[in-house]
């Protein structure tokens, strides 16, 4: 038992770990940088922008610096509107994780570079589009600050704000709250794809951060959420007390993400309406209190923002 | 560091080897631990072989877990029977497409079980099936890369049908080589294959763990012997 | 403890550092599994106290999952590897100052990272939740000094040979760093997409099986040679057991993606290798028992013995779930539901919280030499950590069986949510009976401290149990 057993031990320790990581981390690598984003991936990488979780960005996960989409009812399609100073979205500072043939689109077609010159900071605001090829049918970005000469604030300016959503600002919510410790984002195998949709194809979260898979599932799965329900009402509802429209749901109450005040600049009195529901739980009155429409720029309007988006 | 492979049984040291070993582990205080130089004992030997052949068995797609697109082909098939278009209503008729089908390809009976249909997604799933079998998949939800007409490559999700999420084996064309797709990568099956580099490196990967232990393991003095320990530990 | 930070390494007492670890694992116990049982009340009644955003679930999951992971697990073995590695080498720890730094940096950054998290600020990976900047300083500052000291008294020993607890120890200190560093690199370099979802279930695997599951079980190799006095059975074995460890523990980790768009030869090959966790379980089972060969007296009699044997026999079911439950036959109905929830606890509170409750016990009445106060409430712990734990266990499989046939059965969520929720009442039940087992251990040790009887020179605290 000399000195040179552990010396051969610890080189046969270094070849055993080197030869484990070397198939589960440098083998696989080469698959998933082959995948290519699709019309999806886009989607949800120009809607949460640069990063849903914790960064310097965002340094107190309030749904700033983030990114909106924006309806646009003469074009028929969507605007990913990054007002001045929003970080960039991923695809701007590592174009590569795109994928060759939409890296390659996005540089060409959309003029992805002349985003990356404006730096992270992006001090003038950037407008997006996503488009398909002609010829190759494969989705790619567009600047369309560059492209067609959009300008962030006018855009943002010209549409109502029911074309305004908050998704990139929800997502942190989402994260932020914890949604993910309950809800998953990932149909399971077999029958759940009858309930809660298709699962996600490779591809479909290229430059998406984080994919908030999730894995302990006490509510149903969400990835599809927006198509079973596209109520804004019901999601309002179920946020602010979801004992409101599902007796029996376990979810915790979200009405502290409303604010101090609701849609028409009035005070929400929480006290009273807490008594209010408690009288009404108690039988003492037929018809629960009236939730509050959430104000334009609270977390309540940007998580549910989120929710619907979930086509 | 000869290999003495006279008796490589019991252990691949040279005597003199073993005996400095053998002395070191008798005269050396570990914090008042002693080991003994026991052998495996036979049954686990037996349970861990068990293990590894378990270990590939139950990994194998042997039962698909997944529905495919090609599990209701059958029923579609026999829609028009005089003895379904005949039955009272669509309960009784799905009763009698599934009395005709009694063993509908085995393999894909469990699945059948599992995920039971009614005639209306049959009659709304007919037209998006009869097409895929034809090559086209114009109609259908989400289309993989290539379009086939192995309704195995595709998902059915409530009455849409779409590409299966599977990684698969890439696809080979004749030559051998893959085959490249629209988006500049290269084709993979849909089906979950039987067998893939993963089971190929396993046996790689278990054939060398369990050289490398039994190489170690007969550095050691032979099993035959064990320390003696006194009582200064 | 201060008043050492300062002074010379050798004015500080041999075991100061692992006394003080010690300690604090147990208070982070408490916490954290108090923190579990609030939860848990949450879930069984949802409405128990509302409103407020830092009392509410998604706020304290990851509070609880981490005070006990990093709290307890962690600076359990923080403490059994600085009292354990100088004892096998027959030498001392290599700084004591660098231990007590340690521990001392370990609270501080575990009270800091705990706070952010409660706060929401979150990376949003699971298992990998602390921001990238509390990543750096939990490499920095928890695990590289653990990792030097563990190193440096094993180079310092004053033995030719290293015992096999010893090995598991360096091997699993040095794996941790990588595993940690590597498993947070999709924040320090922003990696998304399918590479951070592999990636934060390469870490969440890799923590488990070279982490956690090879140190609890490197406690066990020496804590039943220790006390019932029987040379371990194999050394042969601690071989297979080591090296199965490095080879299988260390790659299944896309399982935890099984319906992920992962390349489906790795799913193949992680599903085979994820069966082959039972050969590391198979060898350490059979090595701890066969060492028990004579003495299984201890197991009715001696507390530490009791705990480390129980925490074994747990190795089995978890291992078989654990070996199995990834397989694409049975994956595709319990994953994602509260079978797996009780899984994860079987690992983290069964197995290898008996273990290393074993080691806080026997370290710290051997370092402080004195006797435990109480075998009664000693005996309490156990039991009551024991049957809530089981409760816990027992409610949640049930709970995931329900999930898993609501799903094969198209059941609205809703009503499986119903159907859960006697389970989740006795998972709270259980939950709490955990957290007031460790309120009594944490009174024991404490009085253990201030009034245990003196443990003479020469002799082991266990061996006077039973004497007045």
């Amino acid at each position: 038992m000399a000195f040179r057993e552990y010396k051969i031990g610890s080189r046969v320790f270094g070849l055993a770990l080197g030869g484990s990581m070397c198939i589960t981390l440098f083998f696989p690598s080469f698959n998933m940088r082959e995948a290519v984003s699709t019309e999806i991936a886009l989607d949800k990488q120009l809607t949460t922008g640069w990063d849903a979780g914790w960064n310097l960005s965002d340094p107190f996960m309030q749904g700033s610096n983030k990114p909106v989409r924006v309806w646009l009812e003469s074009e028929g399609q969507y605007a990913y509107v990054y007002p001045a100073g929003t970080r960039m979205p991923n695809a701007v500072q590592h174009p590569d994780n795109l994928g060759a043939i939409v890296e390659k689109l996005s540089m060409e077609k959309g003029q992805l570079a002349k985003a990356a010159e404006k730096g992270r900071s992006n001090p003038d605001g950037a407008v997006f589009l996503i488009d398909i090829d002609q010829d190759s049918k494969q989705p790619y970005i567009e600047y369309a600050t560059a492209t067609r000469g959009w300008n962030a604030a006018d855009v943002l300016n010209a549409a109502a704000d029911e074309n305004v959503q908050h998704i990139g600002a929800g997502k942190s919510m989402f994260v932020r709250e914890g949604c993910w410790w309950c809800h998953t984002l990932l149909p399971e195998q077999t029958q759940d794809w009858q309930v809660f949709g298709a699962p996600p194809m490779l591809g479909d979260f290229n430059g998406e951060s984080p994919t908030a898979f999730g894995s302990d599932r006490k509510g149903p799965d969400l990835l599809h959420v927006g198509s079973r329900n596209a109520s804004r009402e019901w999601m309002m509802l179920h946020f602010f007390n979801p004992r409101l429209v599902q007796p029996h749901s376990i979810m915790p109450r979200f009405d502290y993400l409303w604010g101090s005040v609701d849609a028409d600049g009035q005070k929400i009195d929480f006290d009273k309406w807490r008594a209010d529901y408690t009288a009404y739980r108690a039988g003492q009155s037929p018809v629960p209190p009236d939730v509050p429409v959430p104000a334009k720029d609270s977390k309540a309007r940007a998580l549910i923002d989120f929710v619907l988006s979930l086509k | 560091m000869a290999w003495i492979m006279t008796n490589p049984l019991a252990t691949t040291n040279t005597p003199e080897q073993n005996e400095r070993d053998k002395k070191l582990w008798e005269s050396e205080d570990l914090g008042g631990i002693t080991e003994d130089n026991n052998r495996l004992p036979v049954p686990v030997v037996w349970l861990l072989l068990l293990t590894t052949l378990t270990a590939f068995a139950v990994t194998f797609p042997l039962w698909g877990q997944r529905p495919t697109a090609g599990i209701y082909v059958n029923y579609i098939g026999s829609m028009d029977d005089p003895k379904v278009t005949s039955a009272a209503n669509d309960v009784e008729a799905m009763k009698v497409l599934v009395e005709m089908h009694p063993d509908s390809a085995s393999l894909m009976q469990s699945q059948l079980v599992r995920h039971p249909v009614t005639m209306d997604e049959l009659r709304a799933l007919r037209p998006q099936i009869e097409a895929l079998k034809n090559g086209d998949d114009s109609g259908i939800a989400r289309p993989c890369a290539r379009t086939s007409s192995d309704l195995h490559d595709y998902t059915i999700i409530g009455t849409s049908i779409v590409c299966a999420n599977f990684e698969g084996n890439f696809l080979k064309d004749q030559s051998g080589a893959r085959i490249p797709a629209p988006d500049g990568t290269f084709l993979r099956q849909r089906q979950q294959p039987w067998w893939d580099q993963g089971y190929t490196i396993d046996i790689f990967y278990v054939i060398a763990f369990f050289a490398g232990v039994v190489a170690v393991v007969k550095r050691l003095p032979p099993s035959s012997w064990q320390p003696t320990h006194g009582h200064d530990h | 403890m201060f008043k050492y930070l300062f002074a010379k390494n050798e004015d500080i007492p041999a075991g100061s550092s692992a006394i003080f670890f010690g300690f604090s694992s147990i208070v982070w116990f408490v916490i954290g599994t108090g923190l579990g049982s609030f939860n848990a009340a949450k879930l069984a009644f949802p409405d128990f106290v509302t409103g407020n955003e830092f009392l509410s679930f998604g706020h304290m999951r990851q509070v609880h999952v981490h005070a006990v992971i990093f709290g307890w697990i962690s600076m359990a073995f923080a403490m059994a590897m600085m009292y354990i590695t100088p004892i096998l080498g027959n030498t001392r720890l290599w700084s004591e100052k660098l231990g007590l730094w340690n521990c001392f940096l370990w609270n501080l950054g575990l009270t800091l990272g705990l706070t952010v998290l409660w706060m929401g600020l979150t990376s949003g990976r699971e298992y990998s939740d602390f921001p990238w900047v509390i990543d750096l300083y939990i490499a920095s500052c928890m695990a590289i000094p653990l990792a030097v000291n563990v190193w440096m008294t094993i180079l310092t020993r004053r033995t030719q040979g290293i015992y096999t607890t010893n090995w598991f120890f360096a091997a699993a200190t040095f794996m941790v760093i990588v595993v940690f560093v590597v498993g947070n690199l999709p924040e320090f370099f922003h990696l998304t997409g399918l590479t951070e979802a592999y990636l934060t279930w390469w870490f969440a695997h890799n923590v488990l099986g070279l982490w956690i599951t090879p140190v609890a079980a490197a406690i066990a190799y020496y804590t039943i040679p220790k006390v019932t006095g029987n040379p371990l059975y194999s050394h042969r074995i601690g071989h297979l057991h080591f090296w199965s460890v490095v080879v299988f523990y260390s790659t299944p980790a896309a399982h935890h993606l099984m319906s992920a768009p992962l390349p489906e030869w790795l799913k193949s090959f992680a599903s085979v290798e994820g069966v082959l966790i039972l050969v590391p379980a198979i060898a350490f089972v059979s090595n701890i028992m066969l060492t028990m060969q004579g003495k299984w007296n201890m197991f009715v009699e001696n507390l530490e013995v009791r705990f480390t044997v129980t925490g074994c026999l747990m190795a089995i079911p978890l291992n078989m779930q654990g070996g199995f439950q990834q397989t694409r036959a049975i994956n595709w109905y319990i994953h994602g539901t509260g079978w797996i929830v009780a899984h994860a606890h079987l690992a983290l509170l069964g197995f290898s919280t008996f273990l290393e409750a074993a080691a806080v016990y026997l370290g710290l009445q051997t370092l402080m030499k004195r006797k435990l106060y109480s075998l009664a409430l000693g005996n309490v712990h156990f039991w009551l950590l024991l049957i809530g734990f089981s409760t816990y266990w027992i409610s949640m499989t049930i709970a995931g069986l329900i999930q898993g046939a609501g799903k094969i059965y198209e059941v609205p969520y809703i009503d499986v949510v119903i159907a859960e929720h006697p389970y989740m009442i006795a998972r709270w039940v259980g939950g709490t009976m955990v957290f007031v087992s460790n309120i009594i251990w944490l009174y024991n040790m404490w009085m253990t401290a201030r009034a245990g009887t003196t443990v003479p020179a020469g002799r082991m605290p266990h061996e006077m149990a039973y004497e007045r």
